[in-house]
């Protein structure tokens, strides 16, 4: 009777909860449904404006970056998703390394300088834009004179005025460590800075969110956080301004494809990463979330981003080698965890 | 210990005479034969099914990641088939220090919940406090909010250059209290005071009149009747103090706000950290789940200890209810203060945090209201179909849960035996074992190839979801009723039968009434927790049908930080009006006598 009456009510709450049912999403091969995993905030407009123009039909999963990777992970044996769209090189190499994407596929664009440089070298991601991690955001109307360089963060001018976010939740946030520590010279000189960062009272939040409510509040003076996000702060606190500390780590955002999704999804997959790529695509990124993540530099010649990201002219940028640092990204995460978070 | 059930002056406790250790059957020989063989055979179709369910909603995807600490080849996260490896670290370095913090935390946040719950609801029950009606109200309040909601309240008023600075009544000495060990503490037992409220409403609920009037025409002083009175709750008192334990050792909200902020690491929040780790790393992760599946063992110990041999059924026919006593003045002031301050604590620094946060439109650099981001979520029609996706799937889980819990909760109710004691450790170690290492087992317990090839794809299905919300609610669900269903004499039940209606309507007629209530409250405990439930939610999230929770997380973490805490109010809002109308329904449409018998107090 318990059998019964469970079955009972989960069909009849299945039949009314929701658009994906219990059916599998791979079903059928002739009506294939593409599985978009996605943390980016245009990623609805963009797969509504995707299915109109292709009539394929897509299921978007979208959560943040650590579920969607657990996720992946966690299916290895039987994976459910077709493509993968979020932030962050490292998160991809790792995925390559494992031989879970399609390697050798790259849309027919005209890649820019920023593209070129995201490009993976067995083609296994496609970039589709490009943020920076981590820019300095800070409060005007407190700072009048900001820091210039990394090495100035560690002034006592500073104590206890910095924050950042855990590079063991926030997706953008181990790219900016990896990032200094490859501009250090090696993890340990990395290692020292953020402990004499500590040291000067580092406040160190889960995600960008509470990071820059700290900075609006008046709990820190200084934010480093993904640029598209700190321009975003911009919109609801007109005081937060924004500075690129040299070297500042480039951050595309990359799509990747099952490598284990039948042949038909894997060719649904690379439509919609070329369809993502072309004006149309393109227009839909800029425009989905204008306060947020459409705050990029794009990767595509002739695509101009939105006048609220500042020129990228005078700003020294540094690329990480993705399957280096995400090769090291447990060890360092965990460290970051028992060393400065804790 | 001292129960009633011991003194033989008192006629209504009879010793145990049945297998479940209750009073005498008191049907006729003639009319016992048949009704005990239907009842058996109920019975013994009832607990298979029970089983086969726990074990394939709750031991299968536990075991399955458990393995995970000594094999992680088995589901391709390791090359070793057999390693001891992860479980000896997490006696070393930050593992052991976040262990360590999480054991002594959660035990004294189940102390003090207790020490602060049971006055609260003995009053409520027992006494014309002012105001007792709204008690209930505020105790659910404080249950719908999610852990996190309170911590973020205290932290934006107690932090460095918080509101209280800002406002000029800053204090150093307060900031380090709360931005540690005692702020982590005093969040967690204000989040078990509704817990015990729960069990021991519940437990006073079958609790009658008469024990208090024996003991005091015997000459009792008032005081000494209580603590006469008092040994009679301990299953309500030691399920309180276990549920505690276990729902703080788990509890994910404060480990990741208020803890993590005051570098005060917690096991919860080092096996997130391990699981949401690039690549995840699920054997670590599942070598810190160990440790808190063991930490359990703690509570029940205690309590099986202080309840063997002893039986605690008190509610039958003849249970009359109990009546309120009139207060003085300065006890009317002093009670009411008291739970005033807790309600303040609980509900107004928090509700201060959370709607102050979603009026400022600019993170909280001035103090002007805005109702931008309220604007934002009422223009964003993406939200409005997560809401009813969560209303749904909480009335499903619930419903389901609710009559598993019952069974369970009599099982557990019965005499201790190896399967009970077996069923009542799962039951409570799954409560202590984070969301998320339920939501990780069940994708490798459900996602399996041979699966997949027999048509069974489960995984990223609203089915899976709702399986996963039911067998993380039901060992809560079957703790909360324990208390009553414990209480309850089989003479209910018989007496029914006597009179010639079939086992189930027997039950209907004779033990439903006396449980309607707790029922209720179990019901709305399991909906509101699954409400804006997000751990599981994250993991299993059937693509294009989010749940709310994933809604409010995709914008809390990113950029859209005021339009989230919005979401989360409005979703509190919804969660609170469900409850009311619910409560509303019950005492509108329920018969009197069901609302009489579970009230358990008059006056």
């Amino acid at each position: 009777m318990l059998v019964a009456l469970a079955a009972g009510l989960l069909v009849l709450g299945l039949s009314s909860a929701g658009a994906a049912s219990a059916a599998s999403p791979r079903a059928s091969r002739s009506a294939v449904t593409l599985v978009v995993y996605s943390a980016q905030g245009y990623n609805q407009a963009e797969v509504t404006a995707f299915q109109r123009a292709t009539g394929i039909p897509v299921s978007l999963e979208n959560n943040s970056t650590g579920p969607l990777v657990t996720q992946i992970e966690a299916s290895r044996n039987n994976p459910k998703w077709g493509l993968l769209w979020v932030d962050g090189p490292t998160v991809f190499a790792g995925l390559d390394s494992q031989h879970l994407l399609v390697r050798g596929f790259e849309p027919k664009v005209n890649w820019d300088s920023l593209g070129r440089q995201s490009l993976p070298k067995d083609k296994s991601y496609v970039p589709t834009g490009v943020t920076l991690t981590a820019a300095l955001v800070y409060n005007s109307a407190k700072v009048s004179k900001p820091p210039d360089t990394w090495q100035a963060l560690l002034s006592p001018r500073w104590k206890g005025k910095v924050g950042m976010n855990d590079p063991s939740i926030s997706g953008p946030t181990y790219p900016f460590v990896a990032g200094m520590m490859n501009y250090l010279g090696s993890i340990k000189a990395g290692e020292r800075y953020f402990e004499k960062l500590k040291a000067n009272g580092l406040l160190v939040n889960q995600t960008n969110g509470p990071t820059l409510a700290a900075l609006s509040s008046g709990q820190i003076d200084l934010a480093l956080v993904q640029n598209s996000a700190g321009i975003g702060a911009k919109f609801t606190d007109h005081a937060l301004k924004i500075k690129y500390l040299p070297p500042i780590t480039l951050l595309p955002s990359c799509i990747g494809i099952d490598a284990k999704a039948p042949l038909l999804e894997r060719q649904e997959a690379e439509r919609f990463a070329e369809y993502v790529l072309s004006p149309a695509g393109q227009k839909v990124m800029k425009s989905g979330d204008p306060q947020g993540d459409s705050l990029y530099y794009p990767v595509i010649k002739g695509i101009k981003k939105l006048p609220a990201v500042p020129s990228l002219n005078g700003v020294k940028t540094q690329t990480i080698n993705p399957y280096l640092w995400g090769s090291r990204q447990d060890a360092i995460d965990t460290w970051f965890t028992n060393n400065i978070v804790q | 210990m001292s129960t009633l059930a011991d003194q033989s002056h008192l006629p209504s406790l009879q010793a145990p005479s049945e297998p479940g250790g209750r009073g005498a059957s008191n049907h006729a020989p003639g009319a016992a034969r048949r009704p005990g063989l239907t009842v058996a055979r109920v019975g013994s179709l009832l607990r298979p099914s029970l089983w086969i369910l726990l074990v394939l909603l709750i031991l299968a995807p536990c075991a399955c990641f458990l393995v995970l600490a000594i094999s992680p080849r088995l589901f391709d996260q390791g090359p070793q088939w057999l390693t001891f490896g992860y479980l000896r670290g997490v006696f070393s370095g930050g593992n052991a220090l976040a262990l360590t913090n999480s054991l002594w935390v959660s035990s004294a946040a189940a102390g003090l919940g207790l020490a602060v719950g049971f006055p609260i609801a003995w009053a409520t029950h027992r006494t014309q406090l002012p105001g007792r009606r709204l008690i209930v109200g505020g105790m659910w309040l404080v249950l719908i909010l999610p852990s996190w909601i309170p911590s973020l309240g205290w932290q934006r008023l107690v932090q460095p250059d918080g509101v209280l600075t800002r406002i000029g009544l800053g204090s150093a000495l307060l900031t380090h209290a709360i931005m540690g060990p005692f702020g982590v503490v005093l969040l967690l037992a204000l989040r078990a005071v509704p817990f015990t409220y729960l069990a021991i409403s519940v437990g006073l609920g079958g609790l009658g009149q008469e024990f208090e009037d024996a003991a005091r025409i015997h000459g009792a002083t008032r005081l000494q009747a209580l603590r006469m009175v008092a040994p009679i709750l301990a299953p309500a008192i030691f399920s309180a103090v276990a549920i505690n334990f276990a729902e703080s050792i788990s509890d994910f909200g404060v480990a990741s706000t208020l803890a993590f902020n005051s570098h005060f690491p917690m096991a919860t929040y080092q096996l997130y950290a391990s699981i949401n780790n690039f690549p995840p790393q699920f054997p670590s992760a599942a070598a810190q789940a160990w440790l808190l599946v063991a930490a359990v063992a703690l509570p029940l110990a205690v309590q099986a200890k202080a309840l063997r041999g002893r039986s605690y059924a008190v509610l039958s026919g003849r249970t009359r209810p109990a009546r309120r006593r009139a207060l003085t003045v300065p006890q009317k002031l002093t009670y009411s203060g008291a739970v005033c301050a807790f309600f303040t604590l609980a509900l107004a620094v928090p509700a201060f945090g959370a709607v102050s946060g979603s009026l400022l439109a600019d993170y909280g650099a001035s103090f002007q209201v805005s109702f931008v981001n309220y604007r934002q979520v009422f223009d964003n029609s993406g939200l409005s179909a997560p809401l009813e996706r969560s209303l749904i799937f909480g009335v499903i889980t619930a419903s389901i849960t609710v009559v598993g819990g019952v069974i369970a909760a009599r099982l557990l109710a019965r005499r201790r035996t190896r399967s009970t004691k077996l069923l009542d450790f799962l039951l409570l170690a799954s409560v202590a074992l984070p969301a998320v290492v339920f939501g990780a087992g069940y994708i490798f317990a459900y996602n399996l190839p041979f699966l997949s090839s027999l048509g069974l794809d489960l995984y990223q299905t609203t089915t899976l979801l709702v399986v996963a919300y039911v067998a993380s609610s039901l060992p809560t669900n079957a703790r909360v009723l324990v208390g009553a269903v414990s209480q309850v004499q089989p003479s209910l039940h018989d007496a029914a039968r006597t009179h010639g209606a079939g086992p189930i309507r027997a039950w209907g007629l004779g033990v439903l009434p006396a449980l309607s209530r707790p029922i209720v409250m179990a019901w709305l405990l399991t909906f509101t927790g699954v409400f804006l439930e997000l751990p599981l939610s994250q993991l299993l999230d059937p693509p294009g049908a989010s749940p709310v929770s994933v809604a409010i997380q995709n914008n809390l973490g990113n950029y859209h930080f005021g339009v989230g805490i919005a979401q989360a109010v409005m979703a509190v809002v919804v969660a609170l009006v469900a409850v009311l109308l619910v409560l509303g329904g019950y005492r509108l449409l329920a018969p009197r006598g069901w609302r009489r018998i579970g009230g358990g107090s008059r006056g």
